[in-house]
């Protein structure tokens, strides 16, 4: 395997990129860079991994339901509003 | 009237016809389908409930106020976050939690990326259901809010709403490169909440 040493110029372009990789919103020449420089830069496979984990975590997040009271106070507000 | 299929149609869109054509007293579904969403939406993006409770009143109004014009011309849900930003920020005030600084990506490459000669991390390693918690949810939640707002906007659009890029931008009126600068920062912003949040985790066991 061609190696590429870890180059610090190198790993701030693809730190820089990494939200639109993780996105799938990069080319498919770009994503070969990436996957290519990531294959043998563990710190950058370290950063990918954690900000993928902080995407799923904030998409995994749980609603709260609506306070009662509110809840109550919204209908009775809307059921006045749509009877105007 | 001839219906011609529109790209933008949803489970909305007949019931918006339908309020339209006369029946206003079926608003209340829209108002059920989304409340809670748009609930949890002003936790993130308001100070404190009151303003997220007022947030979600105020867009009912201006929805109901304006339902009458909607063209079709986007997605009704789009519609309706676009009027819950605009609301949300009318309601804007310093917050004492999240002032209004820029991110730049520097701040988040200053000093190397964590290394484990081992591999990953425990927290990006583990199955997600292992990690997740009441606990990591409130300092996920608590993270979010310290996150200046223009960041939290983008992120909480995208990532916690599920928009694309191109709708986030269309809500708030951003291009969509504006987009994916802002919410790239805010990730890493809460990456490095998160990566504290673990490393006194690992530290206290």
């Amino acid at each position: 395997m061609n190696k590429i040493k870890h180059n610090k110029a190198e790993c701030l372009e693809m730190f820089a990129r990494l939200s639109e990789y993780i996105d799938n919103e990069l080319d498919e020449i770009t994503c070969r860079d990436i996957e290519r420089h990531m294959a043998s830069c563990k710190p950058c496979q370290v950063c990918l991994a954690t900000l993928k984990r902080t995407v799923k975590l904030c998409e995994n997040m749980k609603d709260q339901p609506l306070p009662q009271d509110f809840s109550l106070k919204l209908k009775h507000f809307i059921e006045n509003l749509t009877e105007m | 009237m001839f219906n011609r299929p529109n790209k933008n149609d949803d489970e909305d869109s007949e019931m918006i016809r339908t309020i339209n054509s006369g029946r206003k007293d079926l608003f209340h579904v829209l108002v059920d389908r989304y409340s809670r969403r748009l609930y949890n939406f002003g936790l993130k993006m308001c100070k404190d409930v009151q303003d997220a409770e007022d947030m979600v009143q105020d867009t009912f109004i201006n929805v109901f106020r304006y339902l009458k014009d909607f063209r079709f011309e986007t997605k009704f849900r789009n519609w309706l976050y676009r009027i819950a930003v605009s609301s949300c920020i009318k309601k804007k005030r310093r917050s004492k939690f999240a002032p209004e600084q820029e991110l730049s990506l520097e701040e988040f490459v200053t000093g190397e990326p964590p290394t484990d000669p081992d591999g990953l991390p425990f927290w990006a390693a583990q199955p997600l259901d292992t990690i997740l918690n009441q606990e990591l949810g409130e300092t996920l939640r608590k993270a979010i809010l310290k996150l200046p707002k223009k960041y939290r906007m983008v992120l909480v659009l995208r990532d916690i709403e599920g928009f694309s890029t191109i709708e986030a931008a269309d809500i708030l009126n951003l291009s969509t490169a504006n987009i994916k600068v802002r919410l790239h920062r805010a990730r890493l912003f809460l990456r490095e909440e998160l990566k504290g949040y673990f490393k006194d985790e690992q530290n206290q066991a």
